[in-house]
């Protein structure tokens, strides 16, 4: 140590001398540069001088780097073969991909050809382009619950909203795309169910598919009900969350699952961040009719807890008291429901949909929710039909809820009795979803093979054509078959309307039956 | 005002698009140097390069030429593939904004925590359940977002044209809340992608929105394969096939849903999906949702694109080097955050070599680009059968909303029956289909009472586009995007500028929008201009005006100093010639 402070010491004193006199900063440089290096070589050739071993290993150790930098890197589970130009040419050339899409069945071109189209406006009584006659049939088929969609007050208000907003709003809503009715509706709909704040999406179907992604994430638990809609489904899929599935309403099989995500959540709790777990369930199941039992959903909610995303779709304005869905239904506080997803095309006779929720969680959802940051807003006029209708729903529930009930329990206990049928659905359900009953098909059974789906279709196809013959428009629940994780039953699906008449509902009951006694009669 | 009848009167006669093109020489007047005329045919009208028209017609007015070749000159010069070319000190200052950003965001944090716990009960694990926010994920929100929460979501009332009325908000909180002050302001509209300026609550196309809702209710309340085709759809898509240029159209409800719900009827398992890396999130969002392998090129690169696409055919699916079932390859027709055109005829080039199928995002370049607003095969003089896959948006130049999906009848039968769109979502409204179908049919010219009109729309969004995006350059700005785009981002940087930008704007009664990262890369936050042809000259004069004079404060124009010295070059170099 003494040796180098002396040798500091004398460079200091040697070298200025010369280059001071007539350039001092760049003496000052250099001595400082002389001092640094000296002493570093002095450190080394002091440090080497007796350790030959030390001088070894270091050398060792300098020429692993050196042959661990320039050894050429391995890419970790890819397989790529190493081609020559001319071989991948060859590739290229000889690659055919599949058609852009497969040709159409001979079912798929049938039902192509036979689709319904309307004349004229949609609602509980429509004319078909397509009818011989221009008689209108009677419509089962539109999930016109509350008949907002043919009501003509609805309508005069929104030709008057035309002519202050127009059509399109030209922009997403953070650009200039947000209406003061967009704002309004927010607020009367989160006043209506009783939530803290709500947030619009100008499509039903959309609004599921930004809001379980939004929240959910990679990390995150998801347990869902099996038997949820297609949306839902592809909104879990979208969030890349866990996901464990638990028999359709099966409210013992979801408890399992829940003990058991807690479970292995314990072990792995002192690492890793605790992941947000979701139940997620529909109110009103659109394939099967069924009301999920939030009473103990909460329950278990909070005994495990999960937070809840629900979706309303089909039930906001159709159940409960003053028809605010599930929530109303059960008498349970809507703060219970995490994440309330609710569509106003559906019951509300507008378009588009809506996720209730703590205001944070609103707010969130203005700058993550996919569907609402980069989609342009709902159109003016539909944001005002929805507004009135809700209005019209809140002012005088039971002229449109008790109507509904009853034409619902009424048509459910008429088409009960119809032979070879399976009713599905809870009882007030106005979705009802009619499927052959298995004995019905045995009894069908044509001279060779099983029953495939597309024969089942067809049947149910054949049995919504004489309905239609009847005079009542029927359809078939339409699904992208090998997209659906677990395929619904073909069923034709009923949507009972509180604008039907006791009388319209026993036509289309009678015309069921009369449509099916002669399908299924028929040989095959 | 303001109801969509500025709109009207702007279109009442042809005369001002005429005198607009003699004052900038975008067009050249006299009879055969009409701009359909003389148009290559690969171009659209009034996107000619004015060099060539200055070539094919030599008896043109010199004084023209020069100022089209001026105005030509400067335009390059600031061409956006020369991010080099920022200014050091504008990149080091941007960076060190963020830095210091971040660090008072984190500062604000650790302080926040220690004096006001409650308010960050949110971010933090509590009675068993996690935070539905990540402390982490929301600092961005919470500490860049919110301090300039006002410049976005500012609401309007009534239709978003030429100009909006925008509901005056003031914030006493630091952007946590707004209140409404009850005034309304009418600004000029630069923000919403009303291109063709359809967005009116007058005139032909809303008198026949109304008279489709009088003869057809309003919605259908149910999905298209079930009850919700009406005769208004299919005439209606069998329009927009006609439109478009192919056999077939399908229509969907919602603009976003267009992407996200088809894609993976197209693609699946064991096909593969290549994206420009500047893809809007629907596209993203589409491709994750089917299932299909991503891979990603590099934004408008087609070598980038035919390197991928020679790898990805010849290795095949990864693992299982079994060949690609499908490979779709996946391009927006205008990318509106960049104001750029994708390489259409050389991507088609290698469709026929490499036999990928193509999929074209025109939502914002349909209506909007090519001499017939029939989108970007119409700029670029494609045959839209050459694209596989045709989708766009109705929302923006045709004033309405939702959008389609347009290619060969067998494609299109088969999505009727298998997109999720058409089977599970709401089928589209009775009063947007009304302004579609009346909006096409003015461009299209079938519209007899208004058969002019749409053509003029046309003209007069392709003259205002470009004449925005010459002066912006003129003045020293540095601007993105292809000449012809009705969106010009104006390069801000600085992250402090960006709000500033849209603040003064609004100061001075105008609408824009302006985007930081993340829609952008962190440095190149931007102003976006969104042209209309509902602008008059006045209304975009003013603009440049109070543009000019903002960025005078703000220190924007970058290439001042360039500009001035090309400015004096041709001087100099016009007197030389007129000296010799």
């Amino acid at each position: 140590m003494e040796t180098v402070a002396s040798a500091a010491s004398f460079a200091s004193s040697a070298s200025p001398v010369a280059a001071v006199a007539d350039e001092p900063s760049r003496g000052l440089f250099r001595t400082a540069w002389d001092f640094s290096f000296r002493m570093v070589l002095r450190y080394i050739k002091n440090s080497y001088k007796d350790d030959p071993f030390r001088t070894f290993l270091e050398v060792c150790l300098i020429g692993f780097i050196v042959w661990y930098m320039a050894k050429p890197k391995y890419n970790i589970g890819t397989n790529e073969i190493e081609l020559s130009e001319k071989e991948i040419d060859e590739l290229v050339e000889e690659w055919r991909p599949e058609p852009l899409v497969p040709a159409l069945t001979e079912f798929e071109r049938e039902t192509l050809d036979k689709a319904i189209m309307i004349d004229g406006p949609n609602g509980t009584k429509v004319r078909l382009a397509s009818g011989s006659n221009n008689k209108p049939v009677l419509n089962f088929a539109s999930y016109n619950f509350l008949g907002f969609v043919d009501s003509p007050e609805l309508g005069k208000h929104a030709v008057e909203s035309l002519r202050k907003y127009g059509v399109g709003t030209c922009g997403p809503p953070g650009f200039y795309g947000t209406l003061d009715v967009h704002m309004e509706l927010e607020k009367q709909i989160a006043g209506f169910i009783g939530h803290s704040a709500a947030i619009l999406y100008s499509q039903a179907f959309t609004t599921t598919l930004s809001v379980i992604p939004c929240f959910s994430k990679r990390s995150d638990i998801i347990v869902a009900d099996e038997g949820v809609n297609f949306a839902v489904q592809q909104a879990i899929f979208l969030s890349r969350s866990k996901v464990y599935w638990y028999k359709h309403n099966d409210m013992a099989d979801l408890e399992r699952i829940l003990k058991d995500v807690n479970k292995q959540l314990v072990g792995r709790r002192g690492k890793n961040a605790l992941p947000r777990k979701f139940i997620v369930t529909e109110g009103l199941f659109q394939n099967t009719g069924d009301i999920s039992p939030l009473a103990q959903l909460v329950e278990l909610k909070h005994r495990y807890k999960f937070r809840i995303i629900l979706d309303e779709s089909f039930s906001f304005g159709v159940l409960g008291k003053r028809g605010a869905g599930l929530t109303d239904h059960f008498n349970i506080d809507p703060h219970e429901i995490d994440l309330l997803i609710g569509a106003l095309c559906f019951a509300i006779g507008a378009s588009g949909g809506f996720c209730c929720a703590d205001k944070d969680l609103v707010e969130h959802q203005r700058l993550s929710g996919a569907g609402y940051c980069f989609s342009a807003s709902m159109p003016g006029i539909l944001t005002i039909a929805a507004a009135d209708a809700i209005h019209a729903l809140e002012a005088d529930p039971d002229s449109y809820l008790d109507n509904l009930r009853d034409n619902a329990v009424q048509l459910r206990t008429l088409l009960k009795r119809i032979p070879g049928l399976q009713i599905d659905g809870a009882a007030d359900s106005p979705l009802i979803h009619i499927r052959l009953a298995p004995d019905t098909l045995v009894r069908m059974k044509r001279s060779g093979g099983a029953w495939t789906k597309t024969d089942i279709d067809r049947v149910l196809t054949e049995v919504a054509e004489e309905a239609q013959k009847d005079g009542v428009l029927l359809t078939r629940a339409m699904y992208v078959d090998d997209h659906e994780r677990i395929l619904p039953n073909s069923s034709i699906r009923i949507c009972v309307s509180s604008a039907h008449t006791r009388k319209e509902v026993e036509k289309c009951a009678h015309a069921v039956k009369s449509a099916v006694s002669r399908v299924t009669s028929k040989k095959r | 005002m303001g109801k969509g009848q500025r709109a009207v009167h702007a279109f009442k006669s042809t005369e001002f698009i005429e005198q607009a093109r003699d004052k900038d020489g975008l067009l050249l007047g006299g009879e055969q140097q009409h701009p359909f005329k003389l148009a290559p045919k690969n171009s659209s009208a009034l996107l000619v390069n004015e060099k060539t028209v200055a070539d094919v017609v030599p008896t043109v007015s010199k004084e023209a030429v020069e100022a089209s070749l001026a105005g030509d000159g400067v335009r390059e010069s600031s061409e956006p593939s020369e991010l080099e070319a920022v200014p050091t000190l504008i990149l080091v200052t941007t960076y060190l904004s963020f830095l210091m950003l971040i660090m008072f965001a984190h500062m604000r944090d650790f302080i926040g925590k220690i004096i006001n716990p409650e308010q960050y009960v949110q971010l933090r694990e509590q009675n068993g359940y996690a935070p539905m926010v990540s402390d982490f994920e929301s600092l961005w929100t919470r500490r860049l977002y919110g301090r300039i929460r006002d410049c976005f979501n500012r609401p309007i009332t009534g239709v978003a044209g030429g100009r909006v009325n925008l509901l005056e908000r003031v914030s006493k909180d630091f952007n946590n809340t707004f209140q409404f002050t009850g005034r309304v302001l009418n600004v000029l509209n630069l923000a919403s992608y009303n291109y063709l300026g359809f967005a009116q609550s007058e005139g032909p196309c809303a008198d026949k929105v109304e008279e489709a809702m009088h003869a057809n209710g309003i919605t259908q309340g149910s999905s298209r394969a079930e009850v919700g085709r009406s005769r208004q759809l299919a005439d209606t898509e069998d329009m927009v096939a006609r439109f478009v240029g192919t056999e077939a159209a399908l229509i969907v409800s919602m603009g976003y849903a267009t992407n996200a719900l088809n894609i993976p009827t197209l693609v699946g398992k064991g096909c593969l999906i290549i994206s420009d890396e500047l893809n809007h999130n629907s596209l993203v969002s589409g491709a994750r949702l089917s299932g299909a392998t991503i891979r990603v090129f590099k934004h408008n690169d087609v070598r980038n694109l035919e390197k991928q696409l020679r790898f990805s055919i010849a290795q095949g699916q990864p693992r299982t080097h079994r060949p690609w079932k499908k490979i779709l390859v996946v391009i927006e027709g205008l990318y509106s955050m960049e104001g750029q055109f994708p390489k259409l005829p050389e991507i088609v080039e290698l469709r026929r070599k490499y036999g990928f199928y193509l999929f074209v995002d025109e939502a914002h370049s349909i209506g909007a680009l090519g001499k017939r607003g029939r989108g970007v095969c119409d700029h670029f003089g494609v045959d839209p059968r050459e694209v596989d896959v045709l989708m766009g948006t109705f929302t923006k130049s045709f004033g309405a909303a939702g959008g389609y999906i347009a290619g060969s009848r067998a494609l299109i039968n088969y999505l009727r029956l298998h997109s999720h769109s058409a089977v599970y979502a709401e089928a589209m409204s009775v009063p947007v289909l009304a302004q579609i179908s009346s909006s096409m049919r003015m461009i299209m010219g079938e519209d007899r009472e208004h058969a002019l009109e749409g053509q003029q729309h046309l003209e007069q969004l392709a003259v205002n586009s470009r004449y925005m995006a010459r002066r912006l350059a003129e003045m020293g700005f540095m601007t993105m995007g292809d000449p012809g785009s009705p969106v010009i981002p104006l390069l801000l940087f600085n992250p402090a500028k960006i709000p500033a930008f849209s603040r003064e704007c609004l100061r001075r009664n105008i609408a824009v929008v302006v985007v930081s990262y993340p829609a952008t890369s962190i440095i190149t936050g931007r102003v976006r201009i969104c042209i209309s042809a509902s602008h008059t000259r006045e209304d975009l004069d003013y603009a440049l005006e109070q543009f000019s004079e903002i960025g005078d404060l703000l220190m924007l124009k970058f290439h001042k100093d360039k500009v001035a010295q090309k400015q004096l070059e041709h001087t100099t170099a016009i007197a030389s010639k007129k000296n010799a």
